[in-house]
């Protein structure tokens, strides 16, 4: 779901930030016909060293060159769909969750920023019995969480750092209510798989973790403790979007070091 | 497993890639399956013509050329072999012509041309011996069964038929008694105590089953093997059978008597498969509905994780299935990524055979046992797999007479196209009709009619009423360049108004190379695809299909019932190379797409899920196959993802299903392979419903695996 109320540096969704559609434009289709600068009313698309580049201050991201493109090289992120809509879209995979006890998991973005399509959503995913996990920031008042509740399968949480200060630098506000509602979830015994990211040079040292850990460790019957490593998956995102990456230069992270980390979970058992 | 015999497998796993080596140097490319052949000695043998063009034909000529061949027939003994025999020569292929000339038909040739049919007039096999048959008999057995027919069937003619039928096992029993006179002289020679023993069961083994019904499971094994090398000589009949439960008697008595372990089990295992990527079904239900599944079913799927070369094993998919052996089957896929094995569907095969009037219990027993192919053991002619019609060129002949009328629109085109595919269907069933009628003096079932109910008591060849039913096939291929080009006029033309009929037009017509030609062909492309739920392109080729199937079934008659299916085999080159550019975006001579597979990007996102469903939703419904060619990306295809590809696999099946080939290929492996074939010896892929060795297939075929494989 589109729309996100943190600013992770190192995100690999970045067309997830805004809540609202954009327009994304992606080199390797391109087959330079041009169509695209006589059909934009903006004048935000012009030839640049026999390349195409898009002023996205002045693309009003109104959809219509991303229409007219005839190798999808230009083409529209987000879209504005109703509840039934998209339980419509969805419900012919419903076999296969069958089979595969699987589900749907409604991710972002932070899917929290938009409560009520979700609250609604996930009615209408019980009615047809359709298992429900959702990947948030819990960055929310506990009141929302707690409305979802009855209706969420399964939680899954992202804790990217236990200092306060450093998650308002890196992810652009504080991890207080985060912190908090991941307290509250564990003293109700709700499964909850909470994961960091692990980020060069932002939290991959094993005090980092290790806080993470000592926090989680009185909640260990309900609530699991994973890591991810870092990767640079979707850093041509941010170029196709014409978004800015602080991280460019930064490379995944290695294995060795994300399993020395993972010796940490070990230690607290967290993973065996 | 000890030592041993792991040590023995390695070694005839390392000999079968120096003899795939061996018939790349000196035989070059094949687009087909490895079939276990072996190159024979330089000019050892060659066929035996009877008629002035240089080919044979009829029942003496084939007869006399197979009992030649089998008297000559180099002997192949390995001592790291459980089983003696391997064989060498494409007897078929050796041929000259394939039809005898004596019987033309050129009134047909036209259409064939026109709409590119493979026409199946003289072809062979194609349909499943029961070797419960033979299991039974053995050799004697089968030569008793004739003469006692003999005094039933006693025409001069039919007399004629049974003797040369004595002639061909007595053929298969003197070339079985070469290697068992090698074996002896070997035996003689060797110093390796061993080495001797092992020689000593070989002989033992062949001297018994060279007459006998096998008693035991390595007699069963060498017996089948015979069996298949003769028939494969013949004229290369791959055809299996459900082997977990053709063997299974024969491992429980060898166990219970102290005969064998399940070690000793695998290694007889894995040299019966190494002989021959012979297609054989695991698991599903009997004809009474129980599961097959027993101990030797696993040890069959451990026997071919063994040897990990070419094989085409397929397990039966449905409710009753052991689940421990679909997990098994599954983890053995992701872990050797080598295209086994395959998995059927049994629920949409039962229903659907059934709806042709035939019952549940027979139907349960037409089982998967050919490339795309399910048949009925020893029941059944069928031509499986080799009449098919092009439907994307029967789309072009539709589109070129539509230009030439005074206005466009797609239904008009579909108004022709149905018209076009109605002649095409009917030459395809004529062709059929006429390979019935002549077969027996063109190319007769000399080896299958053995394993067949009917031939033997009836008196006549399979293929001339010999069979208890004929259940004909008809196979489309390329449904989804006709269905995504009706889409592409219909969206950008028609509704979208983006484009002119005259644009497009011309646009196809210049191959997309006219001016904007290429703009117009992304805009084409990128029109709604068939593989999409709810799209244009499948309207166009659920349309497409009920048609072709109606079409199909309408050629029935009499005896000869008639069934459709979608699979190109591995046509979709030589198809598509017949077909000049096309209004979905496609290029003149590019191939046209897999079987019933959607034009490959026609999803960028959840592709597995909707090449699942889609292919579930165009089943043609009548127990033959669409089978589902799935590209599995090695980074998803990994064990962590085993429960989820064992859900697609069941949920295809439950959707109505009916096969699914799943190819894992690593694309830095294959591109390397490309671009040095002959360093990668060992790489299998999943070509279509067969697995080809990576380095034996012709430049452009491996081209297009690669291009598929980009694509994905």
């Amino acid at each position: 779901m589109k729309g996100c109320n943190m600013r992770c540096k190192w995100c690999h969704n970045p067309e997830t930030w805004l809540a609202k559609s954009q327009m994304q434009y992606i080199e390797e289709k391109c087959i330079h016909c041009q169509t695209c600068l006589i059909s934009c009313s903006k004048q935000a698309i012009e030839v640049v060293d026999g390349r195409i580049s898009i002023d996205y201050s002045r693309c009003s991201a109104c959809g219509t060159c991303a229409e007219n493109c005839p190798t999808k090289a230009l083409s529209m992120v987000g879209e504005t769909i109703s509840t039934n809509e998209l339980l419509g879209r969805i419900e012919k995979d419903i076999p296969y969750f069958r089979t595969s006890e699987g589900g749907i998991t409604l991710s972002g973005g932070e899917p929290l920023q938009q409560k009520e399509f979700v609250k609604e959503f996930m009615k209408l995913c019980r009615e047809k019995e359709i298992h429900i996990a959702i990947e948030t920031n819990l960055s929310a008042s506990w009141e929302t969480i707690e409305e979802l509740l009855p209706l969420v399968n399964l939680w899954m949480c992202d804790l990217k750092l236990y200092d306060t200060d450093k998650h308002q630098h890196w992810t652009g506000i504080g991890n207080e209510s985060i912190l908090q509602n991941i307290r509250k979830m564990g003293e109700r015994k709700i499964p909850m798989i909470v994961r960091t990211p692990v980020i060069p040079r932002v939290n991959d040292t094993e005090e980092e973790i290790e806080k993470i850990c000592r926090f989680l460790a009185p909640f260990a019957d309900s609530i699991s403790y994973e890591l991810l490593g870092f990767h640079t998956l979707g850093f041509q995102k941010y170029e196709s979007l014409g978004m800015p990456n602080e991280l460019k230069e930064e490379e995944g992270l290695s294995k060795e070091r994300l399993n020395a980390l993972k010796q940490i979970l070990i230690k607290y058992h967290f993973i065996s | 497993m000890n030592q041993l015999l792991e040590d023995k497998i390695k070694a005839l796993r390392s000999k079968k890639i120096e003899q795939t080596k061996e018939k790349i140097r000196v035989e070059g490319i094949l687009d087909e399956d490895d079939y276990g052949r072996v190159v024979p000695p330089a000019n050892s043998w060659n066929i035996i013509p009877n008629h002035e063009d240089g080919s044979f034909y009829g029942f003496d000529a084939w007869t006399e050329n197979f009992c030649n061949l089998m008297e000559v027939h180099p002997v192949y003994v390995d001592t790291n072999d459980a089983f003696a025999g391997r064989w060498m020569y494409f007897m078929s292929k050796m041929k000259k012509n394939k039809w005898n000339p004596a019987y033309p038909y050129d009134d047909l040739k036209p259409n064939i041309e026109k709409y590119n049919i493979i026409c199946g007039i003289g072809e062979d096999a194609h349909f499943a011996p029961d070797f419960q048959i033979g299991l039974t008999l053995g050799w004697d057995g089968l030569i008793q069964k004739i003469e006692r027919y003999k005094q039933i069937n006693n025409t001069p003619e039919q007399l004629h038929f049974y003797d040369l039928h004595i002639r061909g096992i007595q053929a298969v029993q003197g070339w079985i008694q070469r290697h068992i006179d090698k074996m002896e002289e070997m035996h003689a020679s060797e110093e390796d105590e061993a080495t001797r023993q092992h020689l000593k069961e070989m002989i033992e083994t062949n001297l018994w089953v060279k007459n006998h019904p096998p008693r035991t499971l390595r007699e069963a094994c060498q017996w089948i093997i015979w069996y298949h090398l003769a028939s494969r000589t013949y004229n290369r009949d791959g055809a299996g059978g459900q082997i977990d439960a053709l063997l299974q008697p024969y491992y429980e008595k060898d166990m219970a008597e102290g005969r064998i372990t399940d070690e000793i089990a695998v290694y007889y295992l894995a040299c019966f498969l190494i002989n021959d990527p012979i297609y054989w079904q695991l698991g599903g239900p009997d004809k009474d509905g129980n599961d097959q599944t027993s101990r030797i079913s696993f040890l069959i799927l451990e026997a071919a994780d063994k040897i990990n070369t070419s094989l085409n094993l397929t397990v039966r998919v449905y409710d009753g299935l052991n689940k421990d052996l679909l997990r098994k089957s599954v983890e053995y896929l992701i872990k050797n990524k080598n295209g086994w094995p395959r998995f059927s569907g049994d629920k949409a095969l039962v229903s659907g055979f059934m709806k042709n009037g035939y019952s549940a219990e027979l139907a349960r027993q037409r089982i998967a046992v050919g490339c795309n192919w399910m048949s009925l053991p020893g029941l059944e002619y069928t031509l499986n797999d080799l009449v098919k019609v092009n439907i994307a060129k029967v789309f072009e002949v539709a589109y070129q007479e539509m230009l030439q009328q005074e206005t466009y629109s797609t239904s008009l085109l579909w108004e022709i196209f149905n018209k076009h595919l109605a002649i095409a269907v009917q030459t395809a069933g004529d062709g059929i009709r006429h390979h019935l009628k002549y077969q027996k003096y063109n190319e007769p079932e000399l080896i299958l009619n053995l394993l067949s109910h009917g031939p033997i008591e009836k008196g006549c060849d399979v293929s001339d009423g010999g069979a208890t039913y004929y259940n004909l096939s008809i196979d489309g291929a390329g449904l989804a360049i006709a269905a995504d080009s009706f889409a592409a006029l219909e969206q950008r033309i028609e509704k979208e108004k983006k484009l002119s009929w005259e644009t497009v037009i011309d646009a196809v017509a210049s191959n997309y190379t006219c001016e904007g030609g290429e703009i117009v062909r992304h805009v084409l492309k990128n029109s709604e695809h068939y593989g999409t739920e709810g799209s244009i392109g499948e309207k166009w080729a659920m349309q497409i299909r009920d048609l072709f199937v109606d079409l199909v079934k309408g050629q029935s008659a009499g005896n000869y019932l008639f069934i459709p299916g979608f699979f190109s085999w591995a046509n979709t080159i030589e198809f598509g190379e017949k077909v000049q550019a096309t209004p979905n975006g496609r290029k003149a001579g590019e191939p046209i797409a897999h079987g019933a597979n959607p034009v490959p990007g026609f999803a960028t996102d959840g592709a597995s899920l909707a090449l699942a469903s889609s292919i579930a939703k165009i089943q043609p419904g009548y127990g033959n196959t669409a089978p589902m060619q799935w590209e599995l990306d090695p980074t998803f295809a990994k064990e962590n993802h085993i429960e989820i590809i064992e859900a697609i696999i069941k949920t295809h099946v439950e959707l109505g299903g009916t096969l699914i080939n799943v190819n894992i290929m690593d694309k830095e492996t294959v591109l390397a392979a490309h671009k040095n074939p002959a360093a990668y010896p060992e790489l299998v892929v999943r070509v279509t419903g067969f697995t080809a060795y990576f380095s034996m297939l012709s430049p452009k075929f491996r081209q297009l695996v690669v291009d598929r494989l980009l694509e994905n």
